[in-house]
């Protein structure tokens, strides 16, 4: 059976004056039915655009330059864009960091679901809304045929969040992408939220792309894990098994450097410099001035994805 | 050892109007609250969005004015302080802003901003400001070449280098940081907590470390303060708040942390939304969302007691939250 979610070779660049960007850059990725699977990296290594490029919805200037993305055996990458919009809201649903930029703030919330309903599940007005109650509650909205009327400036942060995730949810998509859905919240209320998008994705069995820089986050919910790093997927493994055993020297800096792995007042070891211009083509390893490790063939061989055990990929010339 | 820096039944108010024709209210930001900062230790402040952190940091500085309570420097009031000991404050009192981007004026070169300070309090000749500006840049790990430029020139970190090395011109002996690295990447945020740490090795700088992340908390702090909708709830050394915690807000607040070794089994989850500061509920105001509280908790706010040496709650029940704990 195919994959819920099969990218290969997914590059996307922006053209900007100082010259091409590469936001992503040769992602191949799968995702099985009711799996999560964890994207994680700093700002800007082209999480959110791979996110982006999967529904295509890229913004301009930015373009989806090659590769396939299969769902269920499809590409979207050659869907005429009426059959793409439905895929998206329908079957492949995104949640994002600050649901005040996509929720419209004119409508009220109950609006706002029942459309998505009568849109794409053609329900008529009165059973949309009973629908939108019922998701509401679902979601854990107290009196939600009250919060029906409320506009999205009326609630707080977590509530619309919880909006934003029965939204998405309304058409019972297959996939759901969550980019950062808890950045913006407090933890108490970040708790709720991921024990909700576990609940629902239990119930539905739809798959979960999270991303997210939080690495507790990633170790407590997700099933296997990538690592991001200037446009390309870096490791890729189980979870445990990327926490017990990481090979790239970008994840062994990353889980290094949490307060948590040194004594409280004892220095935390440190990833050197800062992330690469992703305007600039790379001639060997995007990592190699960061790298503890590097030698000189870095500097000229670009390191390809190898095999480092079950379901253990990792991008470096130096791993086993 | 005295505090060089503390407040006492600290309040601050703030008349808030939701639109032109809503009625004026008044939301309490900070709701009393004492401190004490000492030099050459770590006061983590933590608590969620709107808990009145950044206040207490701008109250401390004296950005903002008190509605009631006293703040005193090195023993004296601040209200009652002259030209010069004013002066001798704002030097020694220094804050680091959480976001390095809107921070940092934008047409002031970086040696020009870092050196700002100095040419305020008349510190040194223009020769001698130079040097020192130099040799703070070098100490933050900025490069020479970096202070003819620009703060868009620069990342995240960086920029947050230079907002570190300004603090320092004036040899402060207290910083007050509002979340200096929550807004930076992951693996620069260890260079940075590193150079602050290095900072108050070298210098025996005091400081308040505002910060909504628990492991940043607990790495950098000597004693930890919590609270909720203005108020401490709980406070005393790291070990205690964080190992042997008498608060259920406490509880909630660091079972609900995502950890790398996996907490989520230990999860006390906190039912419902934070109330609004406009409308603090009866009580103890965190009764609403305790998974502990009683009927008495909805009408008898609890005092912030010491209950065991130097550790101090504000919650009926601390002796069963103690025995729930071990
Ligand atoms: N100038 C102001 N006018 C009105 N209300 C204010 C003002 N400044 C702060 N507040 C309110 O006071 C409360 C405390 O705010 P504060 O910025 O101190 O919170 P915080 O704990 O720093 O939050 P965060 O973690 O989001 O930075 C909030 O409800 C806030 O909306
Ligand atoms: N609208 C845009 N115009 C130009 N560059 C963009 C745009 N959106 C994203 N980028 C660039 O693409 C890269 C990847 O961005 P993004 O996927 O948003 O990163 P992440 O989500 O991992 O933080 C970054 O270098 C970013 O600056
Ligand atoms: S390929 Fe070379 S530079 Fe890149 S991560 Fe591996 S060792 Fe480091
Ligand atoms: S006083 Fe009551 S409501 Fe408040 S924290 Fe203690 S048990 Fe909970
Ligand atoms: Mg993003
Ligand atoms: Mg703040």
């Amino acid at each position: 059976m195919a994959a819920l979610l099969e990218i290969s070779g997914l590059s996307t660049r922006f053209n900007l004056p100082g010259g091409e960007l590469r936001a992503v850059e040769g992602v191949d990725l799968t995702l099985e039915a009711g799996e999560t699977l964890a994207l994680v990296g700093e700002s800007g290594c082209g999480k959110s655009m791979t996110a982006a490029s999967i529904i295509r919805l890229v913004p301009p200037p930015g373009r989806i330059v090659s590769g396939s993305i299969r769902f269920k055996g499809v590409d979207l990458l050659q869907l005429p864009e009426d059959q793409m919009r439905n895929v998206r809201g329908n079957r492949i649903a995104m949640v994002f960091q600050d649901p005040m930029t996509s929720l419209n703030p004119v409508f009220t919330i109950g609006n706002q679901i029942a459309e998505g309903l009568r849109i794409h599940r053609g329900l008529s007005k009165e059973k949309a809304e009973a629908e939108a109650v019922t998701m509401l509650s679902l979601v854990g909205i107290p009196a939600p045929r009250e919060r029906l009327k409320d506009y999205p400036h009326q609630l707080s942060g977590g509530m619309r969040q919880r909006v934003m995730i029965a939204m998405a949810l309304t058409c019972r998509p297959e996939l759901v992408i969550a980019d950062e859905p808890t950045t913006a919240l407090d933890v108490t209320i970040q708790a709720q939220i991921l024990e909700l998008l576990d609940r629902l994705k239990e119930e539905t069995g739809m798959g979960l792309i999270l991303i997210t820089h939080n690495l507790g986050i990633v170790a407590e919910r997700a099933h296997r894990t990538a690592i991001m790093y200037a446009g390309q997927i870096v490791e890729m493994a189980p979870t445990a098994e990327l926490f017990a055993n990481p090979l790239h020297p970008y994840t062994r800096g990353l889980l290094a450097s949490l307060p948590e792995k040194a004594k409280p007042g004892e220095r935390l070891a440190t990833i050197a410099g800062s992330v690469p211009d992703l305007k600039k083509e790379f001639a060997g390893c995007p990592f190699r001035e960061r790298c503890p490790i590097c030698e000189e063939r870095c500097a000229t061989h670009q390191p390809g994805m190898k095999e480092a055990g079950p379901g253990h990929q990792v991008r470096c010339l130096m791993a086993p | 050892m005295k505090p060089l820096l503390s407040a006492h039944n600290l309040v601050k108010q703030f008349p808030v109007q939701a639109g032109p024709f809503e009625p004026k209210r008044i939301l309490t930001a900070v709701a009393g609250i004492d401190l004490e900062l000492y030099p050459g230790e770590t006061l983590g402040l933590a608590g969620e969005s709107g808990c009145g952190k950044s206040t207490v940091a701008r109250l401390l500085t004296g950005l903002i004015p008190a509605s009631s309570g006293s703040i005193s420097f090195d023993g004296k009031d601040l209200a009652s302080l002259d030209a010069a000991g004013t002066a001798r404050f704002r030097k020694e009192v220094q804050m680091i802003f959480q976001d390095p981007f809107s921070s940092l004026n934008p047409r002031m070169r970086v040696a020009e901003i870092i050196g700002e300070p100095l040419a305020i309090h008349g510190i040194g000749t223009p020769a001698e400001r130079r040097d020192r500006v130099a040799s703070l840049a070098t100490r933050v790990g900025l490069a020479p070449d970096h202070l003819q430029r620009f703060p868009h020139e620069f990342s995240g970190g960086q920029r947050q280098r230079i907002g570190i090395a300004r603090a320092l011109a004036v040899a402060p002996r207290l910083i007050i940081a509002d979340e200096p690295v929550s807004a930076l990447d992951l693996s620069i945020q260890a260079q940075i907590i590193n150079l602050l740490q290095d900072l108050k090795a070298e210098l025996g700088l005091g400081f308040l470390f505002i910060t909504h992340d628990l492991s940043v908390l607990r790495h950098l702090s000597d004693r930890v303060a919590i609270m909720y909708l203005g108020r401490i709830v709980e406070t005393g050394s790291r070990e205690a708040v964080l190992d042997r915690l008498l608060h259920p807000y406490t509880e909630v607040l660091l079972s609900a942390i995502p950890r790398i070794d996996g907490g989520k089994e230990r999860r006390v989850i906190a039912r419902g939304e934070l109330p609004s500061p406009l409308a603090p509920p009866s009580g103890c105001p965190f009764h609403t969302r305790c998974p502990y509280a009683k009927p008495v908790c909805a009408s008898d706010p609890p005092p912030l007691e010491e209950k065991e040496p130097g550790h101090w709650a504000a919650c009926h029940f601390s002796k069963e939250i103690y025995r729930s704990q071990r």
